[in-house]
C-alpha cells in the first residue's frame, strides 16, 4: 500500500515535470531586452520606440516561422544605478539578453567578459557599412566590436529666452567669453531674483552628468583635458584644471550665480530639470538629450513651447590665448548583447533590428540626436531639422570624446568629488586639484600621470 | 548501559540530540558562516564588480585595511556614526523609550492605548514608506514643515542641507522608539508593586522612587536594550533613503560608506573589507557591554 502511493505520487510529479518542460517549448524563445526608460517617465520616447519595435520582431519572426517572445524590462533610475544592476545581473550569470548601453561603460565590461563580441555578426550584417569610423571606434575595446551606437551628442548652454528678456538680455545670445557668460548670469541674478541663472552640475550626486555637461565643459574651454592622447597618461594637474575649478568658484562659491545646495540634494538632476521646467533656472549646460527628450514638449519634464522659449548658444572658451571659442564634449548610447544569452543568434537579430535604417529613422523621429550612419544623416527628415543641423555644424568642430579605459569611471568619480569639494567650499581650488591628483595617482599608477604646463 | 544514558539525559541520547541539531548546524555553516567567512577572503583581494580584477583578482594580503583605514571618508563616517548612535540610540531610543514608559506605567485607559499605539505605529510602518513620510516632511521644496513654516511667516530651512545628521537622527529616534518602549515597559512590569507602596507608605518622592527603585531593578534590561539598539543603529541603511549619504557626505555613515564602496564604485574587495572591520567593531561594542552587565550584576 504505502509503496504504491510513493509510486503514484511520483509518476504525478514526473508527468507534471514533462508537461511543464513541453509548455515552455511549445511557447517558443523568450528574449529580454532592457534599457533605462519607462513610459511616462525617464526616456519615455526611447520605452515607446523599444515597445514599437519588439513587437514588428516578434510579427516577422512569426511570419519565419519561429516563434519569438521578446520581454522589455523598463527602468527608471539613475544611470550609475542602472549600470549596477547590470553589472551585478551579468556577473551572476544572468541578466537581459540585448541591453541599452552607454558606451563609455564598454572598456571595464569589456574587460570582465560582461559584454559578446559581436564582430562575426557584423561581417554578415551590410548596414555596418553605414556607421561613421568615429561610431565604430566608440563601441570597441581592444580591436573588438562590442556595441552599435545608437546616436551621438554635442553639449551646449540651453537657455530660457523669456526670462533673458525680461532681464534684458538681447536674444539670440552667444557669449564669446566666460566673462560674457557671467556678465548675463550676474544681470539675471539681479534683475530676478528667485531665479537661479546657470545650471553647471557638480558633486557626485549627478554621476557622470557632473563630468561630462559641467567640469569637462569647462576644462575644454580652457584648452586642457584629463588626459593626454599622445602620451597615454592621464594630465592630474595643469592651469586649465585650475582654471575651470575656478569658474565653479566663481558660480558656485563667491558669487552664489549657481545653486550649490541644488548640487548635493538626494535626486539633484530630476530636481534641477524641474526646476528649469518650471522657469527656475535661467541657463542648463546639458547634451542633445535635454533638448530631444527632457524638455521635449512629451518629454518628461516638457516644455510645450520649447522651440520659441528655449533657445541654445555654444560654451564659451575662457578667452585665455589658446582657449578654443567654443567648447563641447560628446558621448552616447547603443546597444550590446549580454554573454549569458542562451540564443545569441537571435539576440543578434533583435540588435540589427533595433539597428535597422527604418528603426533608427523612427527612432530619431521621436528623439532626435546627432545621427551615427550615412544613411541617417542623409535622411531629408534629418537634414530639415534645424536644432540637429545647426548644433552639428557649431558644435560637432570643437567636440571630444571621453578616453576609452576602463580606469576612466573611477577618475571621473574623482572628477566629480573635486567639484563637489569646491562648490561646497570645503576645499579651495588648488587644495581639491592636489587631492585629484594624488588619487588619480593612485587608480592609474605614479607612472601613468603627468604634469602639464 | 541504558540507565547510565538516562542519567546523562533523560529525555534523549546525546546522539539523537546531534541529529536533531545537525540540520541547523549545516544550515548555519552554509547560509551564515561560509558566507561571512568568503567575504573575510575577498576582502583580502582587489576583487572589482568590473573590468580586469573581476575576472583575474589578485591576492593583497592587508592592503585594503591599510587604505580603510587612511581613508579620510571612513574617519568622516565613523565620526558621523559615532554621532549617529549617540544621539538616536542612545539619548534619543533609550531615553526617550524609557521616558515614555514611566510615563505610562502609571496610565491606565484610553490614553496608554492611544499613547503606544501610536509609537507602535511608527515601528511597524515599512522603512521605505517611513523615509517617504519623512522625505514628505522635511523637504526644502514642498515638505510639510516648510510650508507650515511660511504659512506662519517663517523661511524654509533646507533641513537635509543644514542640519543632516539632526535629521536622520531624529528620523531613526523616531522610529526606533517604540522598541525601547515596549522593552522598559515590560521590564518595569517585573517590579514587584509592594516596592512601590511601601515607598509611597514612607512618602517617597517620585523622584527618589525612579531613581532608587525602578533604575536598578531594571538596569540589566537597559543594558540588554542599549546592546541591541547600538548594534542595530550602527548598522542601519535607512537614512540612504532620506539623504542619499549626503550632502557632501554630511550623513555618510558605515554602512552607506560600505554600500558606496561596493555597489557604486564597483570595489567589492575593499567592501568586503570595510564590512569586517564594522564586524570587528560590533563584536567590541557587544563586550563592552557584556562586561557592563556583568559589573551590574555584581
Amino acid at each position: 500500500m504505502k509503496s504504491s502511493w510513493i509510486q503514484r505520487v511520483s509518476l504525478l510529479t514526473i508527468a507534471a515535470l514533462l508537461f511543464a518542460i513541453s509548455a515552455t517549448q511549445a511557447a517558443g524563445v523568450t528574449l529580454q531586452i532592457t534599457a533605462n526608460a519607462v513610459k511616462g517617465g525617464k526616456n519615455t520616447q526611447d520605452a515607446e520606440w523599444i515597445e514599437a519595435v519588439i513587437s514588428e520582431f516578434e510579427r516577422e519572426m512569426k511570419a519565419q516561422g519561429q516563434d519569438v517572445r521578446v520581454q522589455f524590462l523598463p527602468a527608471g533610475i539613475q544611470d550609475e544605478d542602472y549600470k549596477a544592476r547590470l553589472a551585478l545581473d551579468i556577473k551572476g550569470g544572468g541578466g537581459p539578453d540585448v541591453i541599452a548601453f552607454d558606451h563609455f561603460w564598454v572598456p571595464e565590461f569589456a574587460e570582465a567578459k560582461f559584454l559578446m563580441p559581436i564582430d562575426n555578426y557584423l561581417k554578415a550584417w551590410p548596414e555596418w557599412g553605414q556607421y561613421f569610423d568615429s561610431m565604430k571606434a566608440m563601441g570597441s575595446f581592444k580591436g573588438k566590436t562590442y556595441l552599435i551606437m545608437g546616436g551621438t551628442d554635442v553639449r551646449m548652454i540651453y537657455y530660457n529666452k523669456e526670462l533673458f528678456k525680461k532681464a534684458g538680455i538681447p536674444v539670440p545670445w552667444q557669449p564669446r567669453d566666460w566673462n560674457e557668460l557671467l556678465a548675463a548670469c550676474r544681470i539675471i541674478k539681479q534683475k530676478l531674483p528667485g531665479v537661479t541663472p546657470i545650471q553647471l552640475n557638480a558633486g557626485v550626486e549627478m554621476g557622470e552628468a557632473t563630468s561630462m555637461q559641467g567640469f569637462y565643459m569647462a576644462l575644454q574651454a580652457t584648452g586642457g583635458w584629463i588626459y593626454n592622447w599622445n602620451t597615454g597618461k592621464w594630465i592630474v594637474k595643469s592651469p586649465g584644471l585650475l582654471d575651470a575649478l575656478n569658474l565653479y568658484k566663481t558660480i558656485y562659491v563667491d558669487e552664489k550665480l549657481g545653486d550649490a545646495m541644488l548640487q548635493v540634494s538626494p535626486k539633484a538632476r530630476d530636481k534641477s530639470f524641474a526646476l528649469y521646467q518650471a522657469e527656475k533656472i535661467a541657463m542648463y549646460v546639458e547634451g542633445t538629450w535635454m533638448w530631444s527628450s527632457v524638455i521635449a514638449p512629451s518629454g518628461a519634464w516638457g516644455i510645450p513651447d520649447r522651440d520659441t522659449r528655449i533657445g541654445w548658444a555654444g560654451f564659451p572658451g575662457s578667452g585665455k590665448p589658446g582657449a578654443p571659442p567654443i567648447a563641447s564634449v560628446s558621448g552616447g548610447t547603443g546597444w550590446v548583447i549580454n554573454p549569458n544569452t542562451r540564443h545569441p543568434d537571435l539576440a543578434f537579430q533583435l540588435l540589427a533590428k533595433l539597428n535597422s535604417a527604418q528603426a533608427r529613422i523612427d527612432y530619431w523621429l521621436k528623439k532626435p540626436g546627432i545621427p551615427p550612419r550615412k544613411d541617417l544623416a542623409d535622411a531629408p527628415e534629418v537634414k530639415a531639422n534645424p536644432f540637429i543641423s545647426e548644433t552639428t555644424k557649431r558644435l560637432v568642430p570643437y567636440t571630444t570624446y571621453r578616453p576609452g579605459s576602463p580606469l576612466y569611471p573611477e577618475v571621473s568619480y574623482q572628477v566629480q568629488l573635486m567639484t563637489e569639494r569646491v562648490v561646497t567650499g570645503q576645499m579651495t581650488p588648488e587644495q581639491a586639484l592636489d587631492a585629484y591628483a594624488r588619487a588619480v595617482a593612485e587608480i592609474a599608477g605614479d607612472a601613468n600621470v603627468e604634469i602639464a604646463k | 548501559m541504558s540507565m547510565r544514558v538516562r542519567c546523562d539525559n533523560p529525555i534523549i541520547s546525546r546522539r539523537t540530540a546531534a541529529t536533531f541539531a545537525l540540520p541547523t548546524l549545516v544550515f548555519v555553516g552554509v547560509f551564515l558562516a561560509f558566507p561571512a567567512l568568503w567575504a573575510m577572503y575577498i576582502g583580502l583581494t582587489n576583487l572589482r564588480l568590473t573590468g580586469i580584477s573581476a575576472i583575474q583578482p589578485r591576492f593583497v594580503g592587508f592592503a585594503n585595511f591599510v587604505s580603510i583605514l587612511r581613508d579620510s571618508f571612513f574617519h568622516n563616517s565613523l565620526r558621523i556614526t559615532a554621532q549617529f548612535v549617540l544621539g538616536s540610540a542612545l539619548i534619543g531610543q533609550l531615553l526617550l523609550g524609557l521616558l515614555l514608559a514611566v510615563l505610562l506605567y502609571n496610565v491606565k485607559g484610553p490614553i496608554n492605548d492611544i499613547v503606544s499605539s501610536i509609537v507602535i505605529l511608527a515601528w511597524i510602518i515599512p522603512e521605505v514608506v517611513v523615509a517617504y513620510l519623512w522625505v514628505a516632511f522635511l523637504d526644502y521644496d514642498f515638505g510639510l514643515l516648510n510650508v507650515t513654516r511660511n504659512l506662519l511667516g517663517m523661511p524654509a530651512v533646507n533641513w537635509f542641507f543644514s542640519h543632516p545628521v539632526l535629521s536622520i537622527i531624529v528620523f531613526n529616534t523616531w522610529r526606533g522608539t517604540a522598541f525601547s518602549m515596549l522593552l522598559m515597559g515590560a521590564a518595569l512590569q517585573t517590579i514587584p508593586p509592594s516596592f512601590l507602596e511601601t515607598a509611597d507608605v514612607i512618602g517617597a518622592s517620585e523622584w527618589r522612587k525612579f531613581r532608587d527603585i525602578m533604575i536598578p531593578l531594571i538596569r540589566p534590561h537597559m543594558i540588554t536594550n542599549a546592546v541591541l539598539i547600538t548594534i542595530w543603529t550602527f548598522n542601519v541603511f535607512g537614512p540612504f533613503l532620506l539623504t542619499g549619504g549626503g550632502p557632501a557626505f554630511a550623513t555618510d555613515l558605515v554602512s552607506i560608506y560600505t554600500y558606496r564602496n561596493a555597489f557604486k564604485y564597483f570595489k567589492l574587495g575593499y567592501g568586503s573589507a570595510i564590512s569586517t572591520i564594522i564586524l570587528a567593531i560590533n563584536l567590541i561594542l557587544a563586550a563592552v557591554y557584556m562586561k557592563l552587565a556583568r559589573r551590574g550584576r555584581a
